[in-house]
C-alpha cells in the first residue's frame, strides 16, 4: 500500500501551560522538552497519569496549542495549522468512532472531506479494511462491533488518511488483557509495514516495550529519559524511570570506590562490584540506590546472601517471595516452581544476585510513585 | 547550614522569576495563537461574533435600558425617584412584599407536594404512576392561566362547589388563597420532575447498607435517603419561587386586589405610563429573580451527593408495606385526579353557555372564537412556529460553541445565556419596548419583535439542554472529524447535529410550546395589528367572559398537541424514539 512520504518530527523547547480558572495559577503540564523523531520511527511516551504526555501528543494533532516552543514535521513549523489542515491522524483511546454513520462510512469520512473521487475512496476504503481484517462489516454500525473491531475500523480510519504521523492516545487500555496483547501486535505488524512516523502514548510499560523503536520516558512533564526498550531498561538513569518500568528493588548503598569498568558499591550488608554505565556523576561515599530486578535474584543453598521468607505466593508460572533481610524487603521472582523446592512463610532462604541486574541510580529524596503496569 | 538554606532561597526565587515570565509570554500568546487558529475557520468567526451580537443585542441591551429609565424622571434627568416611590408608595412597597410572601408560601407546598410524588414515583410499589406524567405535561402545555379559569369554576362566586355544592354566595377565591391553590398546583410538577430524577439516581445500595446495619424504614428515610435528597429539594424551592415570582397569568386572572410585582410593573408601564416606576420595579423583580437563581446555580447544583452517571444497574426493590404504601399512593393519585379534573373543565366550561347559571349546551364560544378570534390565532401560531425552528437552531449551536470551543466571549455567552433563564417574562417585556421603540433598531409593533420575543424566552432552555446532551457526548469524537481534516462547521454539521438531534427536536417541541403559552413578555410588545391568543384569553377573563377563555384555551391546546403529534411524526423520520425527547424536563 502507498503511503505518504515518510516525514521526521521534531520538538523544540516545547511547554504547554494551562491557566486555571479556579484559582488564578498557572499549571506547566509540559516542560519544556526536546526531542526529535525519525521517520519511519515507533515512538512512546510513557509516564504516570499527570506527566503530560496526552498534552504533548495533542499538541502535535493541533488539538492544543504550545505555549512555547516549535513543532517541525517534515522541517515544517506545526504551531499555528489547525488540526483538520494537519495531515496527522489519531488513534483515540475511546475509538471516537461516528456512531450515526456505518463502519465503511467512518473510514471514508477524510477521504470525503478531501473529495477524493467516489472510486478512489472506495478503493481505498476496501483495502484497509483488509488489512486490518475487518472484511463484512461495512455496513454494520459502530454500536454493533466488538471492542476489539471497534479499535481495528479506528485504526483503518486513521490509516487511510495516509498520514505524515501517525498519533496514538492509549488506543489499547479500553480493551481486555488478552485482547490488547493481540492488538499491540497487530499495530506492531502493520506500522513496520507501512513504515509509518508513530507516536504512542500509553501508561502501559509491556505496551511501550514491546511496540517502541524508543521510548520516551515522561515525568511532571519533563523528559526523564530517552532510549531503545533495551537501554531504558538496562541503563535506567533514575529510580523513577527504573520503578516504572519493570519490577525492581530499592536498597540504600554507599559508594564505596569509582573505577572506569565498575562501582563499588556497600548495599546489603557487604560490598558488591556493579558495571559503571556512566549515567550520573557519582561521589565516592554517596549515597545512592542500588536497584534490583527481581529476576535478577536467584534462590540456591550456596548462595552468599540469607533472609526469611514473609510472604510465599504461588502464580503458576513463578513463585513470588518477598525476603527480609537487613531491614529491606526484597520482592522475588522463581520462574518454573513446579519441582523446585518452594519455601514457606518464616523459613530462611539462601539466594545469590546477578550482577547484570544490578544498577546505581542518585537517591532521590521525593519518590515519586509512578503509576507501573495496567492498574 | 546557613550556605545551604541561602542556596535553596536563591534557587526558589529564581524558579519564580522564570515561572512568572513563562506565565507573562505564555498568556498573550495563547490568546494570540487561539484567535489565529479561528481566524482560520470563518464560519467560526462569524458565527461566533454574530452570537455575540445577538445576545448583546437582545439580552444585554433591553436590560440596559430597563435599568437607565429607572434612574431618570420625567425630564430625562438623573433620579432614584422610581426606587424611592418603589418602597414609599403603600402599593408598590405591597407588590414587592405580596410577591415574596406568595413566591415563599408556593415554594414550600409546591415542594412538599412535588417530592411526595417524586417519593412515590421513585419507591412506592403502585398503580398509576402514568398519570404523573400527565400531570406534569400539562401545565406546560396550557396557557398559563388555565388552573385559574378551572378554580374559578369551581370555588368562584358562581362556582360548582362553592355556589352550587356548598352554597355559599359571598366566598371570594381572589387574593393571596386562590393564587397559593393555582400556583402550587401549577408548579409543584416542576419540582416533581427535578426532585424524581435526583431520586431515581440514589444508588439503592445507600438505602441497603442502612436497612442492613439495623435501620427501619423510617430510619432510612431520615438519615439517608432525605438528606441525600436535601440540595435537590432546596433547589427544587428555589425553582418554584423563581416561577412564582416571574408569574403574570395567575395573578392578573385570579389575584383580585393583591397584586404582584409583575402585574404591578404591568399596570404602572401600560395603565400609568409611569416608565421610571416600572423599570425601577421591574430591577427590584430582577435582581430577586438573578439572586435567587446564582444561588440556585452555583450553590446548590454543585452540591448534588448524587452522582449522575446515568441509571444504576441495580433496581431499587420497590416499598410494598400497605401503612406506607397505601396514605402516599392514595394522595398522589387523589392529587393527580384532581388535577386531571381541573384542567377537563376548561373544554367543558367551553361548551356550555353561562358557567354557574346556565349549563346548557352551546357551541357559541367556538363560533365567536373561529370568526373574531380567528387572526389572533394565525398569527400566534405562524409566529410560534417561525420561532421554533430558528431557537432550535440557535440553542444547537450556542450550545456547540460553550461545550466544544475556546474563544475570547466564551465566557459572556455562557453567562448571559444561562441569565435568559433567570429573567422574568415582564423585565424582558418593558426592556423591549423601551430598546427597540425609537433608533437605531425600531421593532415595536412589528411582528419581528413578537417572534424575536419567543425566541429569546425559549433558546435559554433549549441550550441548556443541548449543553446537558453535548456534555455526556465524547468530545474526541468531534476531535476526531477535526483530525481528518473536517473545519468547525463541518464537523458541526456531519458530526455534532446528527448526534444531538434528539436535543434539537425536543427545543424544538419545547420552543413551540412556549411560544404558544407565552404571555409575560408579549403582552408589553403587541400592537392593534398583532394579537395574540393568551392575551385574547386573558382579556375575556378580565371581563368575566370565562365561557369564550375556555373556547380559546381549549383551542390553544389542541394546536399544541397537534403540533406535538405532528413534530413526533417528523421526528420518527429521523429515527427518533419520541420517548428519547424529554418535553418535560427544563
Amino acid at each position: 500500500m502507498m503511503m505518504g512520504a515518510n516525514k521526521a518530527l521534531e520538538l523544540k523547547n516545547i511547554s504547554k501551560m494551562y491557566n486555571s480558572v479556579s484559582n488564578d495559577k498557572e499549571f506547566l503540564a509540559v516542560d519544556d522538552i526536546s526531542v526529535s523523531i525519525k521517520a519511519g520511527e515507533f515512538v512512546t511516551l510513557l509516564g504516570p497519569s499527570g506527566c503530560g504526555k496526552t498534552t504533548t501528543l495533542r499538541m502535535l494533532a493541533g488539538f492544543e496549542i504550545p505555549t512555547e516552543g516549535d513543532i517541525l514535521l517534515g522541517g515544517k513549523k506545526l504551531n499555528d495549522i489547525p488540526a483538520n489542515k494537519r495531515n496527522t491522524t489519531m488513534v483515540f483511546q475511546s475509538y471516537a468512532l461516528f456512531p450515526h454513520y456505518n463502519i465503511f462510512d467512518n473510514i471514508a469520512y477524510g477521504l470525503k472531506i478531501k473529495k477524493v473521487p467516489k472510486h478512489e475512496i472506495k478503493d481505498k476504503v476496501v483495502k484497509i479494511i483488509k488489512l486490518v481484517g475487518l472484511e463484512n462489516l461495512e455496513k454494520r454500525f459502530p454500536g454493533q462491533l466488538s471492542g476489539g473491531q471497534q479499535q481495528r475500523v479506528a485504526l483503518a480510519r486513521s490509516l487511510v488518511m495516509e498520514p505524515d504521523l501517525l498519533l496514538f492516545d492509549e488506543p489499547l487500555s479500553n480493551l481486555d488483557a488478552k485482547l490488547r496483547v493481540y492488538m499491540r501486535n497487530e499495530i506492531k505488524k502493520i506500522q513496520r509495514r507501512l513504515g509509518l512516523t508513530s507516536v504512542f502514548v500509553t501508561h502501559d510499560q509491556a505496551e511501550a516495550l514491546s511496540l517502541s523503536d524508543r521510548i520516551i520516558i515522561m515525568n511532571k512533564g519533563k523528559i526523564e529519559q530517552v532510549g531503545t526498550p533495551q537501554e531504558i531498561y538496562q541503563y535506567p538513569k533514575s529510580e523513577f524511570v527504573a520503578d516504572f518500568i519493570g519490577n525492581a528493588n530499592f536498597v540504600d548503598g554507599i559508594i564505596k570506590e569509582i573505577g572506569d569498568e565498575y562501582i563499588t558499591v556497600d548495599f546489603l550488608g557487604s560490598v558488591t562490584k556493579i558495571k559503571n554505565k556512566g549515567l550520573a556523576d557519582f561521589k565516592v561515599n554517596e549515597e545512592v540506590k542500588v536497584v534490583i530486578r527481581p529476576e535478577a535474584i536467584n534462590l540456591k543453598t550456596d548462595g552468599n546472601y540469607n533472609g526469611k521468607v514473609t510472604l510465599s505466593t504461588f502464580m503458576g508460572n513463578t513463585q513470588e517471595y518477598s525476603i527480609l533481610l537487613k531491614g529491606s524487603t526484597l520482592f522475588v521472582e522463581e520462574p518454573n516452581p513446579a519441582g523446585k523446592t518452594i519455601y514457606r512463610e518464616d523459613e530462611n532462604v539462601r539466594f545469590s544476585i546477578q550482577e547484570e541486574g544490578l544498577h546505581v541510580v542518585p537517591k532521590k529524596i521525593n519518590k515519586r510513585w509512578g503509576v507501573k503496569d495496567d492498574v | 547550614m546557613y550556605s545551604i538554606f541561602y542556596k535553596l532561597v536563591n534557587k526558589w526565587g529564581e524558579l519564580l522569576k522564570k515561572n512568572k515570565a513563562n506565565a507573562n509570554k505564555g498568556f498573550g500568546h495563547k490568546l494570540i495563537s487561539e484567535f489565529k487558529m479561528i481566524s482560520k475557520d470563518p464560519i467560526l468567526l462569524i458565527t461566533i461574533i454574530a452570537v455575540i451580537f445577538s445576545l448583546f443585542l437582545f439580552i444585554i441591551l433591553p436590560l440596559y435600558h430597563v435599568l437607565k429609565q429607572s434612574l431618570i424622571d420625567l425630564d430625562g434627568n438623573f433620579s432614584i425617584s422610581g426606587y424611592i416611590t418603589a418602597f414609599t408608595s403603600s402599593s408598590n412597597f405591597a407588590s414587592i412584599v405580596n410577591t415574596l410572601v406568595l413566591a415563599t408560601i408556593v415554594g414550600v407546598i409546591a415542594t412538599i407536594i412535588g417530592f411526595v410524588f417524586a417519593y412515590a414515583a421513585a419507591y412506592i410499589k403502585m398503580r398509576g404512576k402514568k398519570l404523573f406524567n400527565l400531570i406534569a405535561i400539562l401545565p406546560l402545555i396550557s396557557p398559563p392561566f388555565a388552573i385559574s379559569i378551572s378554580i374559578i369554576f369551581m370555588f368562584g362566586s358562581r362556582g360548582l362547589i362553592t355556589h352550587d355544592l356548598l352554597g355559599l354566595n359571598d366566598f371570594n377565591i381572589y387574593g393571596l388563597t386562590g393564587l397559593v391553590l393555582v400556583q402550587s398546583l401549577s408548579f409543584f410538577p416542576l419540582a416533581y420532575l427535578l426532585l424524581s430524577g435526583v431520586l431515581e439516581t440514589i444508588d439503592p445500595s445507600m438505602e441497603e447498607a442502612s436497612q442492613n446495619l439495623g435501620g427501619s424504614r423510617w430510619n432510612t428515610f431520615a438519615k439517608v435517603t432525605f438528606p441525600l435528597a436535601k440540595p435537590a429539594i432546596v433547589n427544587a424551592f428555589l425553582l418554584v419561587f423563581i416561577k412564582s415570582i416571574a408569574d403574570f397569568g395567575n395573578p392578573i386572572a385570579i389575584g383580585g386586589g393583591y397584586n404582584t410585582l409583575a402585574v404591578q410593573i404591568y399596570q404602572q408601564a401600560i395603565g400609568n405610563y409611569d416608565m421610571a416606576g416600572a423599570a425601577a420595579l421591574a430591577v427590584i423583580l430582577l435582581d430577586i429573580s438573578l439572586i435567587m437563581f446564582i444561588v440556585q446555580k452555583y450553590y446548590f447544583e454543585n452540591k448534588s451527593y448524587v452522582t449522575v452517571t446515568g441509571k444504576s444497574a441495580k433496581e431499587r426493590l420497590m416499598i410494598g408495606e400497605k401503612h406506607i404504601r397505601l396514605p402516599i399512593s392514595m394522595f398522589c393519585i387523589t392529587a393527580s385526579l384532581i388535577i386531571i379534573a381541573l384542567y377537563a373543565l376548561i373544554p367543558l366550561g367551553s361548551v356550555v353557555k353561562l358557567w354557574g347559571i346556565n349549563y346548557s349546551l352551546t357551541f357559541d364560544h367556538y363560533i365567536y372564537v373561529f370568526s373574531v378570534g380567528k387572526k389572533a390565532i394565525l398569527d400566534t401560531t405562524i409566529f410560534a412556529a417561525i420561532a421554533a425552528p430558528i431557537t432550535g437552531i440557535v440553542g444547537m449551536i450556542v450550545a456547540y460553541l460553550i461545550v466544544r470551543k475556546r474563544f475570547l466571549g466564551r465566557t459572556f455567552v455562557d453567562f448571559t445565556s444561562m441569565l435568559g433563564i433567570a429573567i422574568p417574562g415582564t423585565v424582558i417585556g418593558i426592556g423591549y419596548i423601551l430598546a427597540f421603540n425609537s433608533p437605531p433598531v425600531v421593532l415595536t409593533g412589528t411582528a419581528l419583535i413578537l417572534i424575536i420575543a419567543f425566541i429569546a424566552r425559549s433558546v435559554p432552555v433549549g441550550i441548556k439542554s443541548a449543553v446537558t446532551t453535548l456534555q455526556q457526548i465524547d468530545p474526541s469524537i468531534e476531535e476526531a472529524a477535526q483530525d481528518l481534516g473536517a473545519n468547525s462547521f463541518k464537523v458541526f454539521t456531519t458530526i455534532t447535529l446528527p448526534m444531538i438531534k434528539t436535543a434539537f427536536l425536543g427545543g424544538l417541541i419545547y420552543s413551540f410550546i412556549k411560544s404558544m403559552t407565552a404571555l409575560s413578555a408579549v403582552i408589553f410588545l403587541i400592537s392593534a395589528k398583532y394579537n395574540l391568543m393568551t392575551i385574547v384569553i386573558l382579556d375575556q377573563v378580565e371581563v368575566g367572559k370565562f365561557g369564550t377563555a375556555s373556547a380559546f384555551s381549549t383551542v390553544l391546546i389542541a394546536i399544541v398537541y397537534l403540533a406535538i403529534f405532528i413534530m413526533y411524526r417528523i421526528v420518527g423520520l429521523f429515527g427518533v424514539s419520541k420517548k428519547d425527547i424529554k418535553l418535560t424536563k427544563g
